[in-house]
């Protein structure tokens, strides 16, 4: 074997290229963009989860100091929009369907100005018969939430009955025949609660219209292309008279995918006719935002006497909300889950999502992972334990190793599973899963795609020799931008810091997927090395031509080109470039390739295959308090298959961030909602982890190179949330002997479970 | 109309008079007035951190303190820790240990920091995570936050 090539820029612990702004406060983010002459929106929401309008009146507060506009359904004509079923309107015609609604909006000279404006609007409701629960929303008998639902526009793969919004089954082999087969069956049913994305930056818009069809929005938004163009939607307006910018984002992690603040600081700047900034406020953010799904997960699993999987029954039930959004994704993604990274050879499952009346939802990081993972997990260490097997041989037994075939029918490359497991387990010191009383060892595995999508790179030769990167994608955090630009500062021979990044506006920046399913840097760095690549290619043909000599001969170093002796540099070609008329630009595009599944085995699936998939095994040691049941975490250990490490510091800084994430999903997260309202709208009763709430986390990076990756880069960012809540729960079994199926874990269960 | 209360403060070392409504907090005079952003907003009920700044040297969240309070007060924010061109040691040890991802904790995370280490200057992991619990960060896991914060613990006291 030959040594592996010794790269210059990749691989390497670099500091992030937007770093030095943040640590200064140097740093601009949306929600410190201002305009002049720029108003103040708030939005006036509905307190009923269904309701008919009988009457809104908005005399008097239109009469108020400051007030500028006031709009309702009726004032503007705006059209529905939605993902997957155009269920959502911005504000509420005739009915309301779910509490937080927004009814109307106002823009004042301040925001304290709008607030008292909101309390002056008059609306009269008349109350509809509501539903809470997903499985009460299937019954036939249940209140409809769209009574209207097949007038709704739909994605023809979305398959609906009422309440039922969506349906996504993989099948394979015959299961009654594999539970006939069984030496054990086990049936579990598990639940998941609403958790919140958690970002820091609040939901922020500034909406001007340049126009009377034209406007520019700078926010916060994770896709500037989706916000773009379902702005259009809404307005009737073409795309390209909205331009999207973000001018920096506090966090994102799913929960800005979709429209926050936009939409509503559109309408009221074209009602007021001048700038409109909405922010949305701390208790919106709680009440009133896009939620990871509560998820009912049922599971049924049949087994050999050495416990091999002979077959696999399993539903995710997901609780959409009052509107559809992410909700039908999740549920489709989430059968892959429910399969996990196991070899079944008959499996049966099933993921539907449904509408209630509660607070739609959204898709929070690793959007169908959390929920059905910590099924599948906590059932296989139940299962262990009934058959007095080890939980980690048990796994060994049955994961996926290289070519095997999944339940998709995909064949499996690049499987760094095995190597996670073995790692993890060691360093957590798994042959001692019970070291004192009150306190046990828990592990859970799991594996997750890199999302397709394509991704654009403009690339622009400076006249200092240095490189400018064009790019629509939003730089979230995860230093997914400074990844892609150490690529490009590879093939061009020069140093991280001769890039320059620009992104993140839709009318100067090339068409992108967006920030979002683990392929920011993998999708952005493949097309902007190619895009290099043909750079380099006009640079040299230019450098041979000067030095008079053939392109072969020469050799790049320095940020130039040699000829024995003689030397053109970067900035020289540039410069000859520039004058001599054009300049030195090169573009590129990718989008990952498609992989082969069984079409056979899945029906109205959204990712029926994955791409480059990753492999990743949690494993933690934890204490739990036998009067106050509370959780101690000791030690928290990621192992996880990155394909290849492109800046270690920054994976492991998502492996990191997403472990403590998913802890918080597993012990305290919970939007606890009574009758659609949320009870716990404040950071005081909803609990996120800090500092004090969890130990270092240990990473053990495992790179099982994908073909298809930058320097064989897998996805990374989503899987660390995943494992939390099974890894924990597993913990907290080992520890006490309980066994809790419904997240969160909090120490009330514990003691009472 | 509302009463204007006449404000003295001292800045990152620059001085100011201002009118300020009685309702208003150290935030809004920060961000709107001076229009000194670097202080975040959030919760606005002092549960985050992101606002957190240095009042007379002492870290508060800046979001609940009214502003008419701070009357003769020294205040310092995150644009005013470097000094000069040199960046401060827990400026430059966030950068270099990669605990920076969005960043929008970081302000207030730098300088609860500053402050935590004012009072106890070479703290273990434990005391340091409990001197930044009352900031918020999603991104990071902490892991990186503490390990920036006791580099610069190390750096400051090598001074
Ligand atoms: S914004 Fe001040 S503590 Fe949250
Ligand atoms: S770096 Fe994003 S919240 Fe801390």
């Amino acid at each position: 074997m030959s040594a592996p090539k010794e790269f210059e820029v990749v691989g390497k612990r670099l500091n992030r290229l937007d770093g030095e702004g943040k640590v200064t406060g140097a740093a601009v983010y949306a929600s410190d963009f201002t305009l002049p002459g720029m108003l103040h929106g708030k939005i006036l929401r509905s307190p009923h989860a269904h309701a008919r309008i009988v009457r809104i009146d908005t005399s008097a507060a239109r009469k108020m100091p400051g007030v500028r506009a006031v709009v309702t359904g009726a004032s503007q004509k705006l059209n529905r929009f939605g993902n997957f079923i155009k269920d959502f309107e911005v504000f509420a015609n005739e009915r309301v369907y779910h509490v937080g609604q927004p009814v109307a909006g106002i823009a004042a000279d301040s925001e304290y100005a709008a607030e008292q404006a909101l309390r002056a609007i008059e609306v009269e409701y008349a109350e509809l018969p509501a539903v809470f629960d997903v499985m009460e929303a299937l019954d036939k008998a249940a209140p409809l939430v769209h009574p209207d639902w097949q007038s709704l526009k739909a994605a023809p793969i979305i398959v609906r009955e009422g309440n039922r919004c969506s349906r996504t089954v993989i099948k394979v082999g015959d299961v009654e025949e594999g539970f006939r087969n069984s030496y054990r069956v086990y049936e579990h049913v598990f639940r998941t609660s609403p958790v919140h994305a958690g970002y820091t930056e609040p939901r922020v818009a500034v909406a001007q219209w340049t126009a009377s069809d034209q406007a520019t929005v700078w926010c916060n938004t994770q896709l500037l292309f989706d916000t773009q163009s379902t702005l259009a939607e809404i307005f009737g307006i073409p795309p390209s008279h909205i331009r999207v910018i973000v001018p920096g984002i506090g966090g994102g992690f799913g929960g800005k995918l979709r429209l926050g603040m936009e939409h509503y600081a559109m309408a009221l700047a074209r009602a007021a006719k001048r700038p409109v900034r909405v922010m949305s406020s701390s208790e919106e953010e709680l009440t009133a935002a896009l939620f990871r799904q509560p998820a009912t997960i049922e599971l049924k699993t049949g087994v050999d006497r050495d416990g091999r999987i002979l077959a696999k029954e399993g539903r995710i039930v997901v609780d959409a909300g009052a509107c559809s959004g992410s909700g039908p994704l999740v549920a489709s993604t989430g059968t892959m889950i429910l399969a996990g990274p196991y070899r079944l050879p008959n499996a049966n499952l099933e993921g539907i999502s449904v509408y209630t009346n509660n607070h739609p939802n959204g898709s929070i990081r690793a959007p169908s992972g959390p929920m059905p993972n910590f099924a599948t997990e906590s059932q296989m260490d139940m299962i262990a334990e009934d058959l007095g097997l080890d939980p980690l041989e048990l796994r060994l037994r049955n994961i996926l190793r290289e070519g095997d075939i999944a339940v998709n029918g995909q064949k499996m490359t690049a499987v760094g599973l095995e190597e996670c497991l073995d790692k993890a387990a060691t360093a957590i010191g798994w042959d001692l899963r019970k070291p004192g009383p009150n306190r046990g060892k828990g592990l859970a595995c799991g594996w997750w795609m890199t999302s397709r999508g394509s991704s654009g790179s403009y690339l622009k030769l400076m006249q200092d020799g240095t490189l400018t990167m064009m790019v629509g994608v939003v730089e979230m955090g995860t230093g997914a931008l400074t990844g892609a630009a150490q690529v490009v500062a590879e093939e061009m021979g020069m140093k991280l810091t001769d890039i320059n990044v620009v992104s993140a506006d839709s009318l100067t920046t090339p068409y992108d997927f967006g920030s979002q399913g683990s392929r920011t840097m993998f999708a952005v760095a493949n097309a902007s090395r190619e895009a290099a690549r043909d750079l380099l290619e006009k640079m040299r043909t230019r450098a041979a031509k000067a030095l008079g000599t053939d392109e072969q001969a020469l050799v790049m170093r320095d940020k130039a080109f040699w000829s024995d002796e003689k030397k053109i540099t970067f900035a020289e070609i540039a410069a000859q470039a520039n004058t001599a008329g054009g300049g030195l630009i090169a573009e590129a595009t990718y989008i990952a390739p498609a992989v082969e599944h069984d079409a056979s085995r899945v029906q109205n699936h959204f990712s029926p295959a994955w791409p480059s998939p990753s492999f990743h095994v949690h494993a933690t040691d934890l204490s739990v308090d036998e009067v106050l049941g509370e959780v101690t975490i000791n030690r928290y250990v990621v192992a996880q298959d990155v394909g290849y490490a492109i800046n270690p510091t920054y994976l492991e800084g998502q492996l990191e961030g997403g472990a403590v994430q998913g802890v918080g999903q597993a012990l305290s997260e919970e939007i606890i909602i009574a009758n659609g309202h949320v009870k716990n709208g404040n950071l005081t009763d909803y609990k996120m982890p800090t500092a004090m709430d969890v130990p270092k986390i240990e990473v053990i990076l495992v790179t099982h190179p994908s073909v298809a990756g930058p320097y064989g880069a897998k996805g990374v960012g989503e899987p660390p949330t995943i494992q939390p809540p099974a890894a924990v729960a597993n913990a907290v079994a080992a520890a006490c002997g309980k066994r809790i199926m419904h997240l969160p874990i909090t120490a009330e269960k514990i003691l009472l479970g | 109309m509302t009463t204007m209360h006449e404000l003295n403060l001292t800045v990152n070392g620059e001085e100011w008079q201002l009118a300020v409504k009685g309702a208003e907090t150290l935030l809004e005079v920060l961000r709107k007035h001076l229009t000194l952003t670097g202080a975040k907003s959030n919760c606005l009920e002092g549960e985050c951190g992101v606002c957190a700044v240095l009042v007379n040297g002492r870290v508060v969240n800046s979001c609940i303190l009214i502003a008419a309070q701070c009357n003769g007060a020294q205040i310092t924010t995150v644009e005013g820790l470097a000094s000069g061109e040199t960046m401060h040691a827990l400026q430059t040890a966030f950068l270099n240990r990669g605990a920076v991802q969005c960043g929008y904790c970081i302000p207030g995370m730098i300088m609860t920091a500053a402050g935590y280490l004012k009072e106890n200057p070479a703290p273990t992991e434990e005391e340091i995570r409990e001197g930044l619990c009352g900031t918020l960060c999603r991104c990071t896991g902490y892991t990186k936050i503490v390990e920036a914060v006791q580099e610069a613990a190390q750096t400051m006291g090598a001074k």
